[in-house]
């Protein structure tokens, strides 16, 4: 294995020991006891906390900033696709023709709206009163990231610099905003959990409330 | 308690002994629900059209993930490896008078904490929940808005928010008792005091017998049309918790307790509660984790007993005693995070004749600003009044001439935007809408 491939595998590794050690945290320190009765149950909350709730047909803030809610999804499917080919690379194997045409294709669109999504961040004085040197380094780091799988589509010579930058994306990951990545998915549990034992996830209309009561 | 040790770091030493109490408080509430929380805001900013302040004013320090941040900056500068070496990359600050200022001004007089960010947060962030937690370290502070403070202060001193001395409640409930037996011309028409042993214990929202006696008859009055069997306490009866928005867990235990003790010492077998969001919130989701045991009996909302009495066929109702056109205000905490939804549509469209939703409405409802404590933070009632345009806008395009609320903080704050906004309506709350359309059978 090359130099690379070692700074990767020493990136990948501080990244999951740093994940395990604060999910772990968050797991140790969890307390869910809660002794109000339910009125509601929350599995279903749960399940609709992360897949229906945040729809551009129930979210507030999908439905009213679409153009930002497809940037933002576009954005993330290439950062997870970005990685995905990461692994093809790391492990050296190698792609179908169609594969590359259309993983070139859709990176190339994903990180135009990393670009796009960074430049709104500059210029829109809403993000701009919010923003810290995280929020755009994180923007920086991850275009880059997805614009470097791009190339090594085309010129496997740049593999050395992708794995070297994805080295630099896994070690802040834990750090700053990317840790987003990791919360996702605690928070949108936490929160089904909570809409969920109070009974108002998952939605349920007065025609179907009244039928139940009866 | 006393105070544990902050985190090594530069600044300790120049931090007071109540900072570094406030700091000691928060470290102690850092559960895996709150680390989760402060972990994962991406700035975004599509939360800013979700908030009322917001939308109102424009202004960026009332974009929710502002709100969110005033924690989180105190979580990143005393709790994480890069805010203690780099705090300006991520927007770590240090506990001090600039920033506690900010808290105050922003987390006190610029959010209500009505959850309707969380809602909608791309990521799913407990807003309320952040904004509470920083109260609690604003408690330790002693900065909690004097005009809140002194509403605590008053029902932890004297049982009540509103510290009305006992004799006066018992005088205001025989009067309306007298009103009650006139009005159904029945003699044995009453309004039961600290009776033991009946099915319900029904509580107060003190601005009923301070301010709304005929919330309390139109509640009188229904329970005489279904012969409920119930009582009023006249020692623990007020509903409200207003320890619940100032952060103050400590008070926000002993009113709970109150309640709940009272419920046993008069052997009811439920626990109602008046019109009021945060007394519900506060009363019946969030007090068995202060008091840490769960109830002994069930607690439930008036709305949701008077939705029962209409689908056991109990009460009856006559809605065209109700002819003008009715809207209805969802109140927060009775709502979004009370998970009392359509019991109250379900009883309105009995009452009334003509009843149109606001747009939008239940968990999506805008709060109507006077959520949070605000109604007794005199310092922010401007704020308050120009945050609740949403809501006068909302009331204005449904066209109706009575807005009902199951809410006495919303019934004040309305009738507020009611003179300031010229809405020419009428605001109820939902019992005396039932009380009016109410058929009373011999």
């Amino acid at each position: 294995m090359s130099i690379p491939h070692w700074i990767l595998i020493t990136g990948f590794g501080i990244f999951t020991l740093a994940v395990f050690y604060f999910v772990s945290q968050i797991v140790k320190k969890a307390n869910t006891d809660d002794l109000s009765q339910a009125k509601g149950t929350t599995l279903p909350a749960v399940i609709y906390s992360m897949t229906a709730a945040m729809s551009p047909f129930k979210k507030e803030t999908a439905y009213l900033h679409k153009p930002t809610y497809i940037l933002g999804i576009m954005y993330h499917i290439g950062s997870f696709y970005a990685l995905f080919l990461l692994s093809l690379h790391f492990f050296n194997i190698s792609l179908h023709p169609i594969v590359i045409r259309f993983s070139y294709s859709l990176l190339t669109i994903t990180s135009l709206c990393g670009l796009i999504i960074l430049i709104k961040r500059v210029f829109n004085l809403k993000l701009r009163h919010l923003s810290t040197a995280d929020d755009y380094f994180s923007n920086i780091l991850v275009t880059v990231f997805q614009i470097l799988s791009v190339i090594t589509l085309h010129k496997q010579e740049t593999f050395s610099i992708l794995f070297i930058v994805s080295a630099l994306l896994f070690l802040y990951m834990p750090i700053g905003k990317l840790k987003h990545a990791i919360t996702f998915v605690i928070s949108r549990f936490y929160l089904g959990l909570f809409y969920g034992k109070r009974g108002i996830w998952p939605p349920k209309r007065w025609k179907a409330w009244k039928l139940k009561s009866h | 308690m006393a105070p544990k040790k902050v985190e090594s770091m530069e600044t300790e030493k120049s931090l007071t002994e109540k900072q570094k109490r406030a700091l000691s408080r928060f470290a102690d509430s850092l559960d895996g629900r709150l680390l989760t929380h402060l972990n994962s805001c991406v700035h975004c900013g599509l939360c800013a059209e979700s908030c009322h302040y917001y939308l109102s004013t424009g202004d960026e320090r009332y974009i929710p993930a502002n709100k969110v941040d005033q924690l989180v900056s105190i979580y990143k500068r005393y709790h994480t490896g890069i805010g203690r070496l780099f705090p300006k990359w991520i927007g770590a600050r240090d506990l001090n008078d600039e920033s506690i200022q900010e808290m105050v001004d922003v987390l006190f007089g610029g959010c209500t904490m009505c959850g309707r960010c969380s809602l909608h947060c791309s990521i799913g962030l407990d807003i309320p929940f952040l904004v509470r937690t920083a109260r609690t370290m604003l408690v330790e502070l002693e900065l909690v808005s004097p005009g809140l403070q002194s509403t605590v202060d008053a029902a932890l001193t004297t049982g009540n928010n509103m510290a009305i001395p006992r004799e006066e409640l018992v005088d205001t409930l025989e009067w309306l008792e007298e009103d009650l037996q006139l009005e159904v011309n029945d003699k044995e028409a009453s309004i039961p005091r600290d009776q033991k042993g009946k099915r319900l214990l029904y509580t107060l929202n003190p601005r009923e017998p301070k301010f709304f006696p005929l919330s309390i008859s139109a509640v009188a009055k229904i329970f005489y049309a279904v012969k409920e069997s119930w009582t009023l306490s006249t020692y623990a009866y007020d509903v409200t918790n207003y320890a619940y928005y100032s952060g103050d867990d400590e008070g926000a235990k002993e009113i709970t307790k109150r309640l709940h003790d009272e419920t046993i010492q008069l052997g009811a077998d439920t626990l109602v509660l008046a019109e009021c969001g945060h007394g519900f919130r506060a009363m019946r989701w969030e007090g068995p984790h202060w008091i840490q045991k769960r109830y002994p009996f069930p607690v439930i909302s008036v709305i949701e007993l008077l939705a029962g009495y209409l689908t056991s066929g109990r009460m009856k109702l006559d809605p065209t005693k109700n002819e003008l056109p009715i809207t209805l205000h969802d109140p927060c905490n009775l709502v979004r995070a009370g998970g009392v939804i359509e019991e109250q549509r379900f009883v309105l469209k009995k009452a009334c004749i003509n009843f149109i939703e606001m747009i939008p409405n239940r968990e999506n409802n805008y709060c109507c600003g006077g959520g949070g404590g605000q109604l007794s933070m005199g310092e922010y009632r401007d704020r308050r009044i120009v945050s609740g345009k949403v809501k006068a806008d909302q009331i204005r395009k449904t066209g109706a001439k009575i807005v009902a609320t199951p809410c006495h903080n919303c019934i004040d704050q309305l009738m507020e935007l009611n003179q300031e906004y010229k809405l020419n309506v009428e605001i109820k709350t939902v019992a005396e809408i039932v009380a009016d359309a109410l058929v009373i059978e011999n």
